[in-house]
């Protein structure tokens, strides 16, 4: 905040007379200030139009590099599942206890695709678009979330492979692996309103560490750690039940808090047990998109000054 | 930067005393009369803060109605990571440390502080040479960067127009030309308006569906340039950059920029071309290694700003120097005074 004027010092020498502008402030803001949290939250709102167009203009020119081109945003979460089917599901075989351990795999290892690329993209949200930043007079929270919904609109493709693939071989069975039929409902359409808070929570947390990593680089190489850590605690590849009889509790309560898993358990659920998702996960996913977003704001936006700056 | 370049130290009657302590200016080391007559006791006498010349200040009240930007004590010290910062920082083992991870912090003093008010109508010329605190002055006024003291107050958000307008190198120039007016604060109804216009102004229009990447250099100025003088701002900064380009974008231009500028209440202009800024400007200011030097009519100024430069070209640094110190010397600061809780603090 601006000194007290008393404790202002002269310049080191000159001649010419020291003048005091007195004046009435009334007219004037201050600029660069942050506006108050509803009036900043109206602000993006005003930019809602920006922020779509930013995040559609960058999800169309993301693979143009490549010379097959948008065929990868199908292409790789297929390969990646693959992989991850090979060697957990083929040779360490983690698919015990698990019915239709396909599509478990398949709905695991997509989605949480998105969580992760979601949450690190919105991370690197501020300190990657400097020049945009310096450029521009707008919300900076339009940043993260635009970034945010970047990441959805990429995701689209890998989310009807997922149905595709699902739908038609989750169900599949090899060796020893249990079976359940898959049929197509209404209760697919559970995804909708799980991806919804899904992306609440994502928007939330891609607030708090884009304030974090633009004040402090460092954090940036946590983050992909961080996230792989989330990745085991979120029953992607596994069951939760195979730490119940281990003796290791603590996980499952870690995991049943665990909003990543709230989305994933929900998806699996309606997809390939014919089920609507626990209330309870409805409940914590909830918890989570209410809490992470307006936490997320907040802290932000108290930063809203300091993204400008030089690093 | 800050720093004068010559090792020439002024005489000055006024200046700030010294407190070295060490008896600079005895002509004896005081060491040798260190024999019991309490030599350490006599005190050396302070200059006072206030240099004698120093008269009462002159009040002046501003109409509140007429101000259009005060910038009250401003300066910036930029803080930055830097991987060289070790080699001058004075601790041993804090350099060892800061070598190793090849990290640190350095601190480059880029403005010192400064006060000035314009008024509603008038068009401020800002000169300088190179390095000497105009940009940060410029970025203080827009609010992209916060001062490190002091404040800046301005009627509405001033609005810069230059080339750094940011561009994202993989999609269109269309696309391109569509999200800097939304990233500006346009509607897409009004964005879509404008479009012919800035067409018009980059004269890009077989160029509009390349990637940007494939642009050269100069388009891509254009193109900033275009999109940033779309929006009709009260309170305008013109960066010098803009005389990039060729002879018939520059007409172009300049003509835009004269509606631009009409419709403006204020203007600053940054330029390194003094006919320009005689031409155009109603008042100067001359900023020079972060200290504002002179304030007032444009032709007084840029006249000491030419004489200094032709000093420092030449390599005489020590008349450089004079007409540093002597231009500093007439300079009256002003103190921004905000009558009793009328000082502003609402965002704008």
């Amino acid at each position: 905040m601006a000194a007290p004027a008393a404790e202002r010092r002269t310049p080191s020498f000159q001649l010419g007379p020291q003048r005091v502008v007195q004046m009435d402030g009334d007219q004037l803001v201050r600029v660069g200030a942050r506006p108050g949290l509803l009036r900043y939250i109206r602000n993006i709102w005003a930019f809602r139009h920006f922020l779509q167009y930013d995040a559609h203009a960058r999800t169309s020119s993301q693979n143009n590099l490549d010379s097959l081109g948008r065929f990868w945003m199908v292409m790789n979460p297929l390969l990646q599942a693959a992989v991850y089917f090979f060697i957990f599901g083929y040779i360490l075989e983690t698919h015990r206890g698990i019915v239709n351990f396909i599509g478990y795999l398949i709905i695991g290892v997509l989605t949480f695709r998105f969580i992760q690329g979601a949450v690190v993209s919105g991370s690197n949200s501020i300190a990657g678009n400097q020049q945009v930043v310096q450029a521009f007079n707008f919300p900076r929270a339009c940043l993260p979330i635009s970034s945010t919904v970047r990441e959805l609109f990429a995701t689209v493709p890998t989310f009807v492979v997922m149905a595709v693939l699902v739908y038609f071989i989750g169900d599949y069975q090899i060796a020893d692996m249990q079976r359940a039929d898959i049929t197509l409902d209404w209760k697919w359409l559970m995804f909708f309103p799980a991806i919804f808070l899904g992306l609440l929570v994502m928007t939330g947390l891609s607030l708090i560490l884009a304030r974090v990593v633009a004040n402090y680089n460092d954090v940036k190489h946590l983050i992909s750690i961080g996230v792989r850590l989330w990745f085991y605690a979120s029953a992607v590849i596994f069951s939760v039940d195979r730490f119940a009889d281990r003796g290791h509790d603590w996980i499952i309560t870690v995991m049943h808090y665990n909003p990543a898993f709230c989305i994933l358990d929900i998806i699996r659920d309606a997809w390939l047990y014919d089920g609507l998702g626990e209330p309870f996960r409805w409940i914590v996913l909830g918890g989570w998109a209410v809490g992470a977003l307006s936490i997320g704001m907040i802290i932000f936006w108290r930063g809203e000054e300091t993204y400008g700056r030089e690093r | 930067m800050s720093t004068p370049t010559s090792p020439y130290n002024p005489r000055r009657a006024n200046g700030p005393a010294r407190h070295d302590a060490t008896g600079e200016g005895l002509d004896l080391d005081p060491e040798a009369f260190d024999d019991g007559f309490g030599f350490e006791a006599i005190e050396e006498i302070a200059w006072d803060d206030q240099p004698l010349t120093q008269s009462a200040p002159q009040i002046e009240t501003a109409d509140p109605a007429r101000v259009s930007v005060a910038v009250d004590c401003a300066s910036k010290i930029y803080r930055i990571r830097s991987g060289s910062e070790h080699k001058n920082s004075t601790k041993r083992i804090g350099r060892h440390l800061q070598r190793a991870l090849g990290s640190g912090w350095s601190e480059i003093p880029a403005l010192d502080e400064l006060s000035f008010v314009v008024n509603r109508g008038e068009t401020v010329g800002v000169i300088g040479t190179n390095g000497s605190g105009k940009s940060t002055l410029m970025k203080l006024l827009t609010g992209k960067i916060r001062p490190s003291s002091g404040e800046v107050y301005a009627t509405s958000t001033p609005v810069m127009l230059g080339v750094n307008a940011a561009l994202v190198r993989q999609i269109s120039g269309r696309e391109n030309i569509k999200l800097g007016c939304l990233a500006m604060g346009l509607s897409p109804k009004e964005a879509k308006q404008r479009f012919d216009m800035i067409v018009e102004i980059s004269g890009l229009h077989n160029a509009l569906d390349m990637p940007l990447k494939a642009y050269s250099s100069g388009m891509a100025s254009r193109l900033q340039f275009a999109i940033a003088t779309s929006v009709d701002p009260d309170i305008l900064l013109i960066d010098e950059a803009l005389n990039t380009g060729d002879a018939q974008f520059r007409a172009r231009t300049k003509k835009r920029l004269d509606e631009v500028r009409a419709q403006a209440g204020c203007v600053f202009l940054v330029s390194h071309s003094l006919g320009t800024i005689k031409q155009m400007c109603t008042r100067v200011i001359w900023i020079e290694q972060g200290r504002m030097l002179a304030d007032g009519d444009p032709e007084w100024v840029c006249a000491q700003y030419q004489e200094y430069t032709d000093h420092k070209s030449n390599g005489r640094m020590r008349a450089a120097q004079i007409v540093y110190d002597r231009t500093q010397l007439k300079l009256s600061p002003i103190q921004v005074e905000f009558t009793d809780g009328t000082r502003p603090t609402k965002a704008g």
